[in-house]
């Protein structure tokens, strides 16, 4: 062989060794007793924390633990060759530990026997599927309580835009959309400002993710009235995801009226996520939102922009008129906030006279816009406690993440806190955008 | 470097020791040493430990260690203790049984792990069992 020839075989081989090096699954030969003949690294990575003996000598051995019955499923596998078991689940733990890093959870294993004499294993940490996957059975339990439960709902199918593919009665019946509601995006349902063309996609994402995505809010009936709805959206089953099916419906979304559940709901909710004296959202609540909105953006680039108001010289009120005054402040800039703000917005007091506002699809300039709108509101009335008329003022940063730029929630707040930082510098009763070249002093 | 310097696998304090040898040097060294920064990047590897895994240290330097180029120690046994380590600025130097894959056979060796909390260094060594 030539010296080119030799060489070229060896960077082959070497490019061969390094693909099972790096094969993201364990896979293993062994003798028909479970004696192993050839390993790849991630088989040694699940195994060797099972092994007592620090040696990976025998697959059975190595497993014996955990999974004792292997020994006995393969000497009684009758036939010449074929499948021992097909993804066979372990459980190594309770999945407390996996808290930590690197303790999985449950592994799962198949065995092929090819021969009288040889194994082929494949080795999986599946911790995070199991997760998924019991995740996805309560939520079927939960759908069939749901469903059990309710006296009426909307059975809607929608096409793999979104857009409703069919009518039924049902729809007529909780909304009073008519057949000519076919071929609409399912936001239809949904009054202006509350929610976004983006969202619309993002639920159908999720429901591919997850299995389902629920989301409770005002919904809109053919007649222009309102209603406080529950919404789920389900992806159908057995459908090929590569086939073309424009018009043909890929999801279930189930509508229901739940007016009359609202208040236990809204009792519930507010106990968690509401701020007790303003009655917007509180911290929880606003840190779940903006997280969720950003990891959307990752998948689905599009603008979010973040507002933080505080009412200036706050401290002064508090003394001058006490602190019942301040309260009543605050609850008006709460108001005045929801009320400035669309429905799909979502504003929380996220400090003592601070305020966070953060808005979906919206660019800088948008939102210093609404920013701008509402600190005119505020100025312009003044709040009455007990017959005395305080007038106040706020100031506001504004930043915002453009559409594809990647920016954790801490780097946004932080810029938004330094445009406020600026707004108050700047003589307070005023709006700062953060901007790069000098961090916020527009 | 003087006559007396130990090298060997077991030899005390050698990651102080490790830290001054040159490439070569590195190469010369009976046990397999593989080196990494704080980002876990590979940056040593020397010529014993490509022999035995049989792969050049073109493709495994500036790889992540414990996802592309030794999956097998991402693990509570070797990448957890690199990890705690760093986290709680303590020093590191244990040896544990081991089992590699190298070339895709069980090969049973002693691993000692080796950080310093001054140092950005760290450092698997790899010694075969007889």
């Amino acid at each position: 062989m030539s010296a080119d020839a030799h060489a070229q075989l060896a960077a082959e081989h070497e490019a061969l060794i390094q693909f099972l090096y790096l094969a993201p699954v364990g896979l293993v030969q062994t003798g028909i007793d479970g004696e192993i003949v050839m390993i790849n690294p991630v088989s040694a990575q699940l195994l060797m924390p099972l092994s007592r003996d620090a040696s990976l000598t025998n697959l059975f051995t190595a497993l014996e633990d955990v999974a004792p019955e292997l020994r006995h499923l393969c000497a009684s596998f009758a036939r010449p060759n074929g499948m021992i078991c097909d993804g066979l689940h372990i459980h190594l733990n309770s999945g407390a530990a996996g808290k930590r890093m690197r303790v999985p959870h449950v592994l799962s294993l198949s065995l092929l026997k090819l021969d009288g004499s040889r194994l082929m294993a494949v080795l999986q940490d599946v911790s995070e599927q199991v997760r998924r996957e019991r995740q996805l059975r309560q939520s079927d339990a939960w759908l069939n309580a749901l469903l059990t439960s309710i006296s009426d709902y909307a059975l809607v199918g929608l096409d793999r835009e979104g857009r409703v593919s069919d009518w039924n009665e049902t729809i007529a019946r909780v909304t009073g959309f008519r057949p000519s509601v076919v071929g609409q995006p399912y936001s239809v349902f949904y009054p202006e400002g509350a929610t976004t063309t983006e969202q619309v996609q993002d639920r159908l994402r999720e429901a591919d993710a997850n299995g389902w995505s629920l989301d409770e809010g005002p919904r809109l009936r053919a007649d222009g009235s309102q209603f406080w709805g529950s919404a789920m959206i389900s992806p159908l089953p057995d459908r090929e995801p590569d086939l073309p099916t424009d018009g043909e419906a890929a999801y279930c979304l189930v509508l229901r009226d739940i007016s009359d559940k609202r208040d236990t709901v809204d009792k519930r909710r507010k106990s968690v996520f509401c701020d007790h004296l303003t009655g917007v959202a509180n911290r929880r609540a606003f840190f779940e939102a903006a997280e969720l909105e950003l990891t959307r953006n990752r998948r689905t680039p599009r603008p979010i922009a973040l507002v933080l108001f505080d009412a200036d010289h706050f401290k002064q009120i508090n003394d001058r008129h006490g602190h019942p005054a301040g309260d009543c402040v605050l609850r008006q800039l709460g108001e005045a906030l929801s009320l400035t703000f669309r429905q799909v917005d979502v504003v929380a007091r996220v400090g003592g006279e601070e305020f966070a506002v953060l808005l979906p699809s919206s660019t800088l300039a948008g939102a210093e816009a609404m920013a701008g709108r509402l600190r005119r509101l505020v100025e312009s009335q003044p709040v009455v406690c007990d017959g005395v008329s305080i007038p106040y003022t706020v100031s506001a940063g504004v930043a915002a993440v453009d559409a594809g730029e990647s920016i954790d929630l801490d780097t946004l707040i932080k810029r938004a806190d330094r445009a406020l930082y600026a707004a108050k510098a700047n003589g307070r009763n005023r709006i700062e955008c953060w901007s790069e070249d000098r961090d916020a002093n527009r | 470097m003087t006559a007396a310097t130990d090298l060997s696998f077991t030899a005390p304090g050698l990651h102080g020791q490790l830290l001054q040898l040159n490439a070569e040097q590195l190469d010369r060294l009976g046990f397999g040493v593989i080196g990494f920064g704080a980002d876990t990047n590979v940056c040593k590897y020397n010529q014993t430990e490509s022999d035995a895994a049989g792969l050049n240290a073109a493709r495994v330097l500036g790889q992540p260690l414990f996802t592309n180029v030794a999956p097998c120690m991402n693990n509570f046994m070797v990448a957890q203790r690199f990890e705690d380590a760093q986290d709680e600025g303590n020093a590191l130097d244990d040896t544990i049984d081991y089992v590699l894959t190298l070339r895709m056979r069980p090969v049973k060796v002693k691993l000692r792990l080796l950080a310093e909390p001054g140092s950005d260094q760290r450092y698997v060594l790899v010694q075969r069992k007889l």
